[in-house]
């Protein structure tokens, strides 16, 4: 593995050696093999989770880290993505981690940079969010051992979800049972895109489900043109603790990528309790998890 | 001049053998069996070579004024004449745009500059494609105009379109229509649809085209008048133009070769050399076109040739405009998917690609290899087995979803009145 660019385009092998990595790490039994290697954060849109992650886990394996300031940089002069990174690789940079509104930027810019760096999305427009799904998979296996054949209901705003789109495309690998949840609104455009089940009706969605994962509902997608109010969206789709022992399965796991809506989307009192704590659990395991991806991509040459 | 051994395929005759044509200045005049030269006279052997009217373009976009970076009226018309063209129809949509007499007079006047080209603009339908106001129709018709139209953006104002198409047709011309619904349309990036979804970019939904093609329909129904589409993507579209003519209504309608080539699935890589408009459908669609194209009810190739620079087509997909270059791949992508694939014969493949035109546009020099007619022709090697390269293009668009790709079939000469242009 040279890049993580999207679940897509890596084997289910890479995943589970991702995953054991990361319980290495997390376990204290594996040293960095990239000490005084150096990653470049390059965040053009507001993030304080995968950030502040990726920024950890690159410490912890005491790499140098550059913190891209994609605001003051010389991209606000009008300098090309592509020139940017190729002088970032001139300074000796190994890895640019890249955080974008515009889904498939780095396709595209891996297509125009002549140099052997490492590529790491960190989440471009409505695409792709690799690690995060990584993370999540890791948590998952964690909490209940393995996802084959077991219910995973993703609800909330699936179709601008970066993270919705790769969990769909990692659990699928391995063969998980998975259930999307939406009202019409924030459905994928096209239901011939992924292989799962659609839902609009949440109770039905969340029946004996073994994970529920919660998405956060932007206020600001309910001001455009054709959205109700997100108040609309609250009484039908917000999941609270009762809904949840009701319907789910006993021992159901709740997750959130962040940053949650309190009482849009989960309850904030949900968020609170005992399962509300699995949420807090994916952040710290993202730190291992980037870890491994750092680790597994940047040790050896370039 | 003497062409001796080619066969002829003339659609708008209906004629298709191996025969002679000779060719006195710029005119035809004699098409025979065994033609002997007269003494000193120029012969060229065209054995085992096909012979057509020349092509006919009847949308393109040449970018003179405003926008020369990506194309003028020079390397536009070269790129043409590369292609095997005899004649072209440039878009309205430069800036300034062609919408007034002193900027179709001076778009005529570059181009005679550099060539004998047929070359016919298609004016703007509304002033400043803006939607409001008719341009002086009888004024631009007198100055060189062929046919009207906002290509690039819909006209959107129903009254108005009515107006047009009256008025327009009153003088014997013709509206071309880029069927399109803005409100739908709305910064979409590729074709709403399985390909969007996964790649998370914001889809342009068929309906797109559909509905704006069955609210225009009902316009020229109403009007009773003559109307052409252009640019058919959709296999909708196709089933509203089909019952249309079925019904009796006076509507042409055009496809462009990456329609019948190319779809979605070319897309995910997010390169923006495949990003057109209307975009590229599904393999449904792509069917429908060739279907469509097979039944007559759709009556042109035309390639919508709308280069941009590489850098602006290697631009993020979302921020890349859209448009591909296509004078120097049309015929042999037509040639590869239609003919060579047994979909349509070299005749009807050839007859969209000059006779229909010419009718549509009511060119009186182009579209036939007739006695008495300007020598406008296009001589075709069918086998040619060659390779596409963009970086060669005489277009300033050096870059196509087509570059590397194996064709079959090529222009390797461009008759312009009775001057040979060798294209190999």
């Amino acid at each position: 593995m040279k890049h993580l660019i999207d679940i897509e385009n890596i084997s289910k092998e890479d995943i589970l050696n991702i995953v054991n990595l990361a319980k290495e790490f997390k376990n204290k039994t594996k040293k960095s093999d990239v000490i005084g290697k150096t990653i470049a954060l390059m965040f053009y849109e507001n993030s304080t989770r995968t950030r502040c992650s990726f920024e950890i886990a690159g410490q912890n394996l005491g790499m140098n880290i550059i913190n891209f300031d994609a605001n003051s940089s010389s991209l606000s002069k009008g300098e090309s993505l592509k020139d940017t990174i190729e002088n970032l690789y001139f300074l000796g940079v190994n890895a640019v981690v890249i955080r974008h509104n515009l889904s498939g930027i780095i396709n595209n810019v891996m297509r125009l940079v002549k140099y052997p760096i490492h590529f790491i999305n960190g989440g471009d427009g409505t695409h792709a969010h690799p690690s995060q799904a990584l993370l999540d998979f890791y948590t998952m296996l964690e909490k209940i051992g393995s996802v084959e054949g077991k219910k995973i209901t993703i609800v909330g705003d699936v179709t601008h979800s970066r993270v919705a789109k790769s969990n769909i495309r990692l659990l699928s690998k391995f063969g998980a049972d998975i259930h999307i949840c939406a009202p019409s609104y924030l459905q994928l455009e096209n239901t011939q895109a992924f292989d799962v089940t659609y839902h609009d009706n949440v109770k039905e969605a969340i029946k004996d489900s073994n994970v529920v994962m919660v998405l956060r509902v932007q206020n600001e997608r309910h001001e455009k043109e054709g959205y109700p109010d997100s108040s609309e969206y609250k009484r039908l789709y917000e999941i609270d603790t009762k809904s949840l022992k009701q319907y789910a399965s006993k021992d159901v796991i709740l997750m959130h990528p962040g940053p949650a809506n309190r009482n849009i989307e989960v309850s904030s009192e949900l968020l609170d309790n005992q399962l509300g704590k699995t949420i807090l659990e994916q952040a710290q395991n993202g730190v291992f998890v980037r870890m491994a991806i750092l680790n597994t991509l940047l040790k050896g040459g370039n | 001049m003497l062409l001796k051994n080619a066969k002829i395929v003339n659609p708008k005759t209906n004629f298709e053998d191996i025969a002679d044509i000779k060719i006195e200045n710029d005119t035809i005049t004699k098409i025979e069996k065994n033609i002997n030269a007269q003494p000193n006279e120029e012969v060229i052997d065209l054995t085992g070579k096909i012979i057509t009217a020349g092509l006919i373009d009847m949308h393109c976009h040449l970018r003179e004024p405003g926008f020369c970076t990506k194309e003028t009226i020079k390397t536009g018309i070269a790129s043409a004449i590369n292609g095997g063209y005899t004649a072209i129809c440039p878009m309205a949509n430069t800036n300034p745009q062609v919408d007034n007499v002193t900027t179709l007079t001076y778009t005529i006047n570059r181009a005679k500059e550099e060539s004998e080209i047929g070359f016919h603009p298609i004016c703007a339908v509304t002033k400043g494609l803006g939607n409001e106001k008719l341009v002086n129709v009888s004024e631009l018709l007198d100055n060189g105009a062929i046919a009207f139209s906002d290509d690039g953006k819909p006209v959107e104002n129903m009254h108005l379109l009515s107006q047009a198409i009256k008025y327009v047709n009153s003088h014997n011309s013709i509206i071309i229509s880029h069927s399109e619904d803005s409100s739908l349309a709305n910064d979409g990036v590729i074709n709403e649809g399985k390909v969007s979804t996964r790649l998370g970019l914001k889809g342009i939904p068929n309906i797109t085209e559909s509905l704006a093609v069955a609210r225009e329909l009902e316009v020229v129904r109403h009007t009773n008048g003559k109307y052409h589409f252009a640019h058919i993507s959709t296999k909708r579209s196709i089933e509203l133009i089909r019952q249309a003519k079925k019904d009796g209504l006076q509507v042409t309608a055009e496809t462009a070769p990456h329609y019948f080539s190319l779809t979605e699935d070319d897309m995910v890589d997010y390169d923006a050399k495949y990003k057109v408009n209307p975009p590229l459908r599904t393999k449904e669609d792509l069917e429908a076109v060739i279907l469509g194209l097979q039944d007559g009810t759709l009556d042109v190739i035309a390639t919508d040739h709308a280069p941009h620079t590489v850098a602006e087509k290697q631009m993020p997909i979302q921020n890349a405009p859209m448009g591909i270059a296509g004078f120097e791949t049309a015929l042999g992508i037509t040639l590869t998917y239609l003919v060579h694939k047994g979909k349509l014969t070299l005749m009807e493949a050839l007859r969209k690609l000059n006779a229909n035109p010419a009718n549509i546009l009511n060119l009186k020099e182009q579209g036939s290899i007739e006695i008495g007619k300007k020598a406008n022709m296009t001589v075709i090697d069918l086998d040619k087995e060659w390779t596409v390269d963009a970086s060669n293009f005489k277009s300033k668009c050096r870059i196509s979803p087509f570059d590397k790709q194996q064709l079959k079939g090529k222009a390797i000469m461009t008759i312009i009145n009775g001057k040979i242009i060798n294209i190999g």
